[in-house]
């Protein structure tokens, strides 16, 4: 027996769990619990020596109340913070015996410690959620909520707010009653309304058609109600109030009167309980994330109420909760995607280094959803050129962020991707970087993923790294992407994985004649893909970025302009035949289209070069003048404009 | 500078404090509040046969809490951590920082009790894998250890630890979360009245000159300085 703890050797313990001697059950059963409480060691310890069935065991057909008491304690213990314990606790078949105390049992004791040991079952992902919400099961929740247990009410709303995972779960809550139920509970004790926000937080989330429900509900009454409990005395009760009406107003914005104003002060309200110890202080930051979501003004608001500063300070904690730091980054994230003050302040704090360092380690972090949350945060952060020059391109965010792209986790690999393609946008003298690490190979990898999100943000990054870049760049990625990877992107079967391999040759093609060559390599492959594109393509978005490619083309020299008239004003045995530019010139759907358009029969009809007069003469034998020419009065003011430099291009030249 | 304020005498003062009317019961609530939250059963007990005030929680909550805290002070803390497992499992299971301060206690016992051997293996077993998934623990883990390296610890630089204010500490820390369990407020409200009121005066202070209540015990009012 190890003398520190006076406990007797742990598989003796398990051994006397199933002694046929109720003293010594009991005795055993309470030593392991007192062991694992608060201990992640001893619980894994104690599971792998077989611990539970047999604790669970003593539930299923023990009838005493402390041997009851001790092991619905003891599950709930193993179950708790560790997903191998609610594994081993679910495996053992506990919950039908926890059920049935909680339908029959009346001992307070005992149906008070069920509930608790429900409840951590169903914190976790593991928990049997989408069975809870039928027949039988449904009704008891239900009728648990009623309780004149408080512990056990507290426990039911708990547990109904975790089961809703989608929208058939929440409306299967509500038209079982569950939410008229929760509203009567907004006007019980503390614990009861906490509860029962807890709960309709749940059911309104992601739920525009429940978020208007509840805001209508007799005639705006709950509504207020949870309003008012934003200024309660309660830092909890305030917490769960805005997590509440935060959803109501992520989900249907401006359903209620005066929603703004409540945002507003709800957000002066939650930026005070980023500060909380506790579970209040760990889920704050997420709802603030919510309450600002896309809205520059609210924003601006928390940046007054000094957001940054306090979620900045936070960051920079030890050991972080897993929850808190994935908050703080989303909240950091939303409140800098807009607003360039906001990321200064974030960025040059004093000692702002560090803000920044926090941010990149959580890009090494073993969560799933905090590596997610971090690159976020950078991709935000990315959004200022003056950031990217400086901070962002520095060699230690650029590698680990890099390294993301390989991630086993498809989600983390799109986010990585999508603060990459910020990134890369750049002017920094830094670009070499990306090549160093190998992320460039990395992206091109992914570009031929079959994944279709991991593809489109693959070459949307790759797209904005040839953006201004200088000639060995655009060679160095051509000659390892290869012409025939990026055809076959051009004809991707997703639009928009096509839209961004055509602004990928946009990019590419821009600039110097170097450049526009080099779409005529391997028999002019890449220019015969966009102009086939262009040809079959339907949506405006695809056709535009072709468009541009080709006026980038025709920016070029002689040749490069007459390969582009070949395909503009294609010359066949029965003489002119109408220009396929016309289609776009004519497209009234989207203005940015005929820009393009327009913008490619100006570097056609460019004056200054020798050929112009011929390819002017050959624009408007296809109809493009005439076509012009009805365009003075686009009603969008940049066609409009361009419209009638082109013209006077044509007219200037038919008088030469 | 002084000279320019405005200048209350004590009669004046007096008549204007006169004038704020407080109701009786908010007082009785206010000191029934501080009985429960600190933990007196017996003066809440008497306190409500006298004035009728009812307490907002449970008195015999007050009591299971109010064991754990003796326990504590004791020295006994592994009997602690059972009452409160007893209590509410959730409580040390969902706060590593208040279970890790409660296992230190328990070591400084050991120490204190001169179990050298029993003192180390219980580090090595017990506190050495939560310092191991903490920082801030290891640190104030080797804190505790170096104890043992003093032969008079009466003048070490790590001898606070032994203080009975070291006990108090751990006592309040885990009494305020039991409160939080119950849902009740873990600090009584009048040390939060009593911060207040020095701000108020401090505030004061800068505008006129008036009697002000410089011993709180009493609360007896000074002269205007002049």
């Amino acid at each position: 027996m190890p003398a520190s703890t006076g406990w007797g050797r742990p598989e003796d313990l398990v051994e006397n769990l199933s002694s046929m001697d109720t003293t010594a059950r009991l005795k055993a059963l309470r030593d392991v619990k007192n062991q694992i409480i608060g201990n992640k060691t001893k619980k894994l310890s104690y599971i792998k020596l077989g611990a539970v069935p047999r604790v669970v065991e003593i539930l299923a057909s023990d009838a005493e109340i402390p041997l009851l008491v001790q092991s619905a304690a003891a599950v709930g213990s193993f179950a708790c913070g560790n997903e191998a314990g609610v594994k081993a606790v679910l495996d053992s078949g506990v919950l039908p015996h926890l059920l049935k105390m909680l339908s029959f049992g009346d001992n307070k004791q005992v149906v008070e410690a069920c509930a608790r040991t429900l409840k951590m079952i169903f914190q976790s992902s593991l928990a049997p959620r989408s069975e809870m919400l039928v027949g039988q099961r449904m009704e008891l929740l239900l009728n648990l909520l009623n309780s004149s247990n408080e512990n056990v009410a507290e426990v039911a709303a708990h547990v109904l707010a975790r089961c809703c995972e989608s929208v058939e779960h929440q409306q299967a809550i509500v038209d079982a009653g569950g939410m008229q139920r929760l509203v009567t509970l907004l006007s019980g004790t503390i614990r009861r309304r906490e509860a029962a926000l807890d709960g309709l937080a749940a059911l309104v989330k992601n739920n525009p058609q429940l978020s208007l429900q509840l805001a209508a509900m007799e005639q705006g009454r709950p509504l207020a109600l949870i309003i008012k409990f934003v200024k309660d005395k309660i830092p909890r009760t305030r917490f769960l109030a805005c997590m509440c009406l935060a959803n109501i107003s992520r989900s249907c914005p401006f359903c209620y009167p005066q929603e703004w104003d409540i945002r507003t002060s709800m957000l002066a309200v939650i930026v005070k309980l980023l500060e909380e110890p506790g579970q209040v202080g760990e889920e704050s930051p997420i709802v603030l994330a919510d309450i600002v979501a896309n809205n520059e003004e609210l924003q601006r608001a928390a940046y007054k109420f000094d957001a940054i500063v306090k979620l900045s300070a936070l960051l920079q904690r030890e050991s972080l909760p897993t929850k808190q730091l994935e908050g703080i980054l989303m909240a950091l994230a939303e409140l800098c995607s807009r607003l360039e003050e906001s990321r200064r302040q974030l960025l040059d704090q004093d000692p702002g280094k560090n803000a920044q360092a926090a941010i990149i380690s959580a890009l090494s972090h073993p969560s799933e959803s905090v590596r997610v949350a971090s690159c976020t945060c950078i991709k935000s952060l990315s959004r200022s050129v003056k950031n990217l020059r400086t901070t962002l391109s520095d060699e230690r965010l650029v590698f680990p962020l890099f390294k993301l792209l390989d991630d086993p986790s498809p989600v983390v690999q799109v986010a990585a991707l999508s603060a990459v393609s910020n990134v890369v946008l750049d002017f920094t003298p830094h670009k070499s970087v990306f090549f160093q690490c190998g992320g460039v190979s990395q992206l091109i990898q992914l570009s031929r993923s079959m994944d279709p999100m991991l593809r489109l943000n693959a070459v949307w990054a790759l797209r904005n790294l040839l953006y201004l870049a200088d000639m060995a760049v655009k060679e160095k990625v051509i000659s390892e992407l290869t012409v025939s990877t990026l055809t076959s992107l051009i004809h991707d079967p997703e639009e928009m994985v096509q839209e961004q391999a055509l602004a990928f040759v946009r990019n590419l093609v821009y600039g110097s004649v170097d450049s526009v060559q080099q779409v005529f390599a391997e028999e002019s492959a890449i220019l015969i893909a966009v102009e086939r594109q262009l040809c079959i393509a339907c949506r405006p978005e695809v056709c535009t970025q072709g468009v541009y490619v080709l006026s980038n083309i025709a920016a070029g020299n002689e040749l490069h302009k007459e390969a582009v008239m070949s395909f503009v004003a294609p010359v066949s045995q029965e003489g002119r035949n109408p220009s396929p530019i016309l289609r776009f010139l004519q497209d009234m759907s989207n203005p940015q289209l005929r820009v393009a358009a327009v913008w490619c029969v100006m570097n056609l009809s460019y004056p200054d070069s020798p050929g112009a007069v011929t390819r002017v003469a050959r624009l408007r034998e296809s109809g493009i003048e005439q076509q012009l020419q009805k365009m003075v009065d686009d009603p969008c003011l940049d066609v409009k404009d361009r419209v009638k430099t082109a013209l006077e291009q044509f007219t200037g030249l038919a008088n030469v | 500078m002084s000279s320019s304020k405005k200048v209350y005498t004590k009669d004046e003062w007096q008549r204007k404090l006169n004038e704020v009317k407080i109701r009786k019961s908010d007082m009785n609530r206010l000191v029934m509040n501080y009985f429960v939250t600190e933990g007196y059963v017996e003066a809440a007990e008497k306190f409500y046969k006298e004035t009728g005030t009812e307490p907002d929680m449970d008195l015999g909550t007050i009591t299971d809490r109010m064991e754990v805290r003796k326990a504590i002070q004791c020295g006994n803390v592994q009997d602690a951590i059972e009452k409160v497992n007893d209590l509410n499992p959730e409580i040390l299971d969902t706060n590593p920082q208040l279970f890790f301060h409660l296992q230190q206690q328990r070591l400084i016992e050991l120490i204190r009790s001169g179990k050298v051997e029993e003192a180390l293996e219980f580090a090595q077993e017990e506190l050495a894998p939560r310092g191991e998934e903490n920082h801030e623990f290891l640190q104030e883990l080797e804190r505790t250890v170096a104890l043992l390296a003093f032969e008079d610890t009466s003048s070490c630089p790590v001898g606070d630890l032994l203080d009975v204010s070291q006990r108090q500490k751990t006592a309040s820390e885990l009494n305020a979360a039991i409160l939080t369990s119950q849902s009740h407020e873990k600090d009584p409200k009048l040390p939060g009245l009593l911060k207040m009121l020095i701000w108020v005066q401090k505030q004061l202070d800068e505008k006129v000159s008036y009697p002000r209540i410089n011993d709180f015990a009493t609360a007896a009012l000074e002269d205007p300085a002049t």
